[in-house]
């Protein structure tokens, strides 16, 4: 399978007040395309830096990362905009969304502004409506997005990510301010679409989510310390044997 | 503990807190110099008028004899009066560094006998050496004369010739309107006495002070020949052209207020939104209402005082430099009332503490935790876009924009109405401006359209043929007409000082007559129809008003002490000498014996060249008169009305001057804040692949359609706002029915296109901004 993504020696360092803070140290690792993988770590590791900083959403001190064989270190911000815009799909923990739109124009906003797809507006809405009802989310198209519960409106915000058809999704702990239903859910959607061939790089502190994935980076003072392969998952059955493995697996790295 | 949270917050919000400085800094800066202009305005002319010692009443005789007669009258009703002495000069006799003294109206020398006038410095003058002389400001500030300090004037009288110095310029009450038609040269008495002793024309004028209600009456019941005769309010309303400014400084300064209202009650309601969070913790950890509340008031009452110090410090200079595009012709005391400043710098302060207790009342009925969201407690079930991306065929940053301002629109609510006070700040006067300089005014000054004036005033004399005078002067331009195949009616017309009565209402007037191939039909009337016989005329809504006369009745006119009979059929209007004016028929030949003076000679193209024949016509009758002036009918009144045009032309450009900066400050700050406030939405569109370009053209496109409403609504309230603001001023000067010259491209191309384009370049270069916002910011959003 070929590499989406390719990191070598990412370094990322901030300076507050004059304190230089070294967030990531030199990490190294790959993501295959199809592959679903969580990033782990106790607080203050590295982790979501470390997916900005991949993503193209922040930039970085030192290194290579290379995105479809392509550096993006150094690309200028309008090359990253069309990259995010038209390869990557984000997910945030704390579902951003434009309150003056509402949830299907917020989903159809990014492919509108892409124009990548080469599509009418009425056939861009139709795709999100059609997203929307696969994610069973399709009831609250028009709706404004304080009127809808937090796991339907992170189910919005993966419809929104799918949009473009990205190469690769982005998620920062998605799961992180849901109940466990919700949480499940929307963690349910997510290996669907990996099932269905979209690479995933997500944060999280949870081992039900991360157990669902296909592969774990262990990451500790910006260190990529272990990681630990998974079978894809396939059905809920399996489950509880994936977490009771990676927590034997988290407790060696010191979890 | 308070202290602390106090401090952090002013460290931590920085960026608004500083905003929120500014616009207290221009918000006390406007409201103090407004407040202190608006003051010195409205008190302006009486106050002048009352250190120039401007009389109840002034008039001048034509006959020398009658003012013995009036002097005798005076001393046995006991009333005051002052002898202000004039002596008539021919303005060819007028040499200024060697040129001809070029002006419309009567000139004439006189001295400080009988008046109080004032220096540059605004000192009353006391007393002039011989050989000096002083110009009043109006003249000596006009382009038709190269006037200057130390410059040189030659007066001629006969065989009497002498060189002045000029020591500068006037304030003079009676003589500095251009609407009194008149000026003098203030010379020293030996110089004055060297001219009037060899000559006749020494007119002799009268100033007097009595409050007596009955003098008028008993003044008219004298029948004295007056050259003119006028009260204390028909000088201050000689005045009005240059109030015109004034009131226009006065509309600036209230609009400025309003727009400070208005900026203030944005910001503190856009400050406090953003507290709501902080607010929303304190009160979920148990801090009483009143204290929060309170932490606030200290916070914005810290940062109202430092505003309104400085924003007092800079109300001075600022004050200053309105006040002085108001004509030097007035005499403006005061201006910089510390304690009326001061007062209004503490208003300012209580009225940001008023708005920021009422916004903060909020924080007693909202819970905590709709408090931390924001203010929104999520229980709302209305859509709030009204408009859908899936349906409007707008490009998503237009789109994006086009929904903000629908969806919230009361935010955006203090732009609009900011952008369109500035823009009726722009339209109303350019349409005033406009209408004063049009070729249709000709109108309103009781002459006919025509296409050419030659300036060349005929001085009349009881001695002369004055009737055959004109007629000659007429016939040899038809002439020179008819030679060069031109087709054209030339006329000309006369004007003359008689007393029309009423029964027992009298007043004296102007009366006019046309004189060549002009009928009582070319003017335009308000009611009724032209005279049509001799023994018919119109007269204006004032005349009417004043002596209580209307269409059909009979009024008795004097002129040179023979009475006749009329018959009024028609009300016309003029600015005339405030709105006197009564028309004559055509052929009703009025003694010309008793002549006052005349317009320009007028030319009127029955052929109707283009605008390149009309020049070459121009240029051909220049080489016959070479000593004439030449106008059109529009540059003749701004001649006559001594550049009033021009100017508020200045005037104009200061208002435009002052709505682009507030306009770009507006924009500025309000990106700013809105950048703030907006942080996490830009860095989602970031994160999903908005390019910083797109996102500042969204933001660069909000101001602008906020803008473009602003200049829709601008638009549509200018006409009904100029009825109301303008036409008064209008009526005031004795034009009762007035059609605004509205030049469409420049009022609603040219000058919203100059607003538009420094606004939208304000708010882009403030959307700049939007690059320091990196997509990651999403998850360190509060």
């Amino acid at each position: 399978m070929s590499q989406v993504l390719e990191v070598t020696n990412l370094c990322k360092t901030y300076v507050v007040n004059k304190r230089q803070n070294n967030v990531l140290k030199n990490v190294n690792f790959c993501i295959s395309e199809g592959e679903m993988v969580a990033v782990m770590g106790p607080s203050g590791s590295g982790k979501s830096t470390l997916l900005y900083t991949v993503s193209g959403m922040d930039g970085i001190t030192a290194g290579e990362v290379r995105f479809c064989g392509k550096n993006i270190a150094g690309r200028s911000e309008k090359e990253l905009s069309k990259l995010r815009l038209n390869e990557m799909g984000f997910i945030f923990q704390q579902m951003y969304m434009l309150k003056n739109l509402t949830v299907l124009d917020n989903i159809i906003l990014p492919a509108c502004q892409s124009g990548k797809m080469k599509e009418s507006r009425k056939e861009t809405a139709a795709r999100g409506r059609d997203l929307m009802r696969k994610l069973g989310i399709i009831d609250i198209a028009d709706n404004d997005i304080n009127e809808v519960s937090g796991g339907q409106l992170q189910r919005a915000c993966i419809c929104r990510s799918m949009m473009n058809h990205p190469k690769m999704i982005f998620a920062d702990e998605p799961t992180g301010a849901l109940n466990r239903t919700a949480s499940n859910e929307v963690m349910e959607e997510l290996a669907k679409l990996n099932a269905e061939g979209t690479t995933i790089m997500l944060v999280t502190h949870d081992v039900k989510v991360a157990a669902k994935c296909t592969r774990v980076l262990y990451i500790v003072d910006g260190n990529i310390k272990g990681e630990h392969n998974l079978f894809r998952y396939t059905s809920s059955g399996e489950l509880r044997e994936r977490e009771r493995k990676l927590n034997g697996w988290l407790m060696e790295m010191g979890w | 503990m308070y202290r602390n949270i106090l401090m952090k917050d002013l460290k931590r919000k920085k960026t608004m807190n500083f905003i929120l400085l500014i616009f207290i800094i221009l918000a006390t800066m406007f409201i103090s110099s407004s407040a202190d202009n608006m003051y010195t305005i409205a008190t302006a002319i009486d106050r002048y008028f009352e250190k120039a010692g401007v009389p109840d009443y002034w008039f001048a005789l034509i006959e020398k004899q009658e003012a013995e007669r009036f002097f005798a009258f005076a001393r046995e009703n006991d009333y005051e009066y002052r002898k202000i002495s004039l002596m008539q000069l021919d303005t060819g006799d007028i040499l200024i560094d060697g040129e001809a003294f070029d002006y419309a109206n009567t000139a004439c020398l006189s001295t400080l006998e009988g008046s109080r006038v004032f220096d540059s410095e605004s000192n009353p003058l006391e007393r002039i050496a011989d050989g000096e002389i002083y110009v009043t400001s109006n003249i000596f500030h006009s382009d038709k004369n190269h006037f200057y300090e130390g410059g040189k004037v030659v007066i001629k009288f006969g065989e009497t010739e002498r060189e002045f110095t000029i020591k500068g310029y006037v304030k003079d009450a009676l003589f500095g309107s251009d609407m009194i038609s008149m000026t003098r040269f203030l010379v020293s008495e030996n110089d004055y006495k060297l001219f009037s002793e060899a000559s006749l024309n020494d007119i002799d004028s009268v100033a007097v002070y009595t409050k007596d209600s009955d003098y008028l009456r008993r003044f008219q019941a004298l029948e004295l020949s007056m050259i003119f005769h006028v009260d204390y309010n028909t000088i201050k309303l000689m005045y009005v052209m240059d109030m015109i400014i004034a009131a226009i400084l006065l509309v600036v300064s209230i609009c400025l207020i309003l727009i400070s209202m208005v900026i203030l009650h944005f910001t503190i309601g856009f400050t406090i939104s953003g507290e709501f969070r902080e607010i929303g913790v304190m009160k979920a950890v148990g801090i009483p209402n009143g204290k929060i509340r309170g932490l606030y008031l200290v916070k914005y009452l810290a940062i109202s005082i430092v505003g309104a110090v400085i924003g007092l410090s800079a109300g001075f200079p600022f004050g200053r430099f309105l006040l002085e595009s108001v004509s030097d012709n007035i005499l403006l005391t005061g201006g910089g009332h510390v304690l009326l400043n001061a007062g209004c710098a503490a208003a300012t302060v209580a009225v940001i503490l008023g708005f920021c207790y009422f916004c903060t009342g909020k924080v007693k009925k909202i819970s905590p935790v709709a408090a931390i969201k924001n203010g929104e407690s999520g229980e709302r079930f209305h859509g709030k876009g009204v408009i859908h991306l899936n349906r409007a065929g707008l490009a998503p940053v237009w789109f994006l924009a086009v929904n903000d301002i629908l969806s919230s629109i009361r935010r955006f609510l203090s732009m609009i109405v900011i952008f369109t006070l500035g823009i009726l700040l722009i339209i109303i006067p350019v349409n005033t401006i406009n209408t004063l300089q049009s070729d249709h005014l000709i109108n309103w000054f009781s002459m006919a359209e025509s296409d050419l004036v030659i300036s060349q005033e005929v001085l009349f004399s009881p001695e002369f043929d004055n009737k055959k005078m004109i007629e000659d002067k007429l016939e040899e331009v038809r002439e020179i007409l008819h030679e060069n195949h031109i087709e054209a009616k030339v006329f000309q017309e006369i004007l003359f000082r008689v007393n029309i009565s009423h029964g027992d209402l009298k007043m004296s007037s102007f009366a006019f007559s046309g004189v060549g191939d002009v009928t009582t039909e070319s003017y335009p009337y308000i009611r009724g129809t032209a005279p049509q016989s001799e023994n018919e005329i119109a007269i204006s809504y004032l005349i009417a008003e004043r002596i209580g006369a209307d269409i059909g009745d009979d009024v008795e006119i004097n002129l040179g002490g023979e009475t006749k009979k009329y018959t009024v059929t028609a009300i016309n209007q003029s600015m005339n000498n405030l709105g006197e004016c009564i028309r004559f028929y055509q052929n009703a030949d009025p003694n010309y014996q008793y002549a006052a003076g005349s317009f320009g000679i007028q030319i009127q193209y029955t052929d109707h060249p283009k605008k390149s024949e009309l020049e070459e016509r121009k240029e051909l009758l220049m080489s016959y008169y070479s000593d004439a002036d030449f106008y059109t009918a529009g540059e003749y009144i701004s001649y006559m009305t001594g550049d009033v045009a021009k100017q508020l032309e200045s005037v104009k450009s200061l208002i435009l001057g002052i709505v682009l900066c507030i306009n770009i400050l507006v924009a500025v700050l309000m990106e700013k804040s809105f950048l703030a406030k907006e942080k996490s939405e830009i860095a989602i569109l970031k994160a999903v692949g908005f390019a910083n370009a797109s996102l500042i053209l969204w933001q660069t496109i909000r101001i602008g359609l906020v803008l473009c409403i602003s200049i829709l609504l601008g638009t549509l309230l200018s006409a009904p706002l100029s009825e109301i603001s303008v036409v008064p001023v209008f009526q005031m000067m004795g034009a009762y029915s007035i059609e605004f010259e509205v030049i469409p491209f420049e009022v609603y191309v040219v000058y919203p296109l100059i607003i538009l384009a420094g606004t939208a370049a304000g708010a882009y270069l403030s959307a700049l901004g939007i690059g320091s916002i990196r997509a990651s910011e999403t998850s360190n959003i509060e």
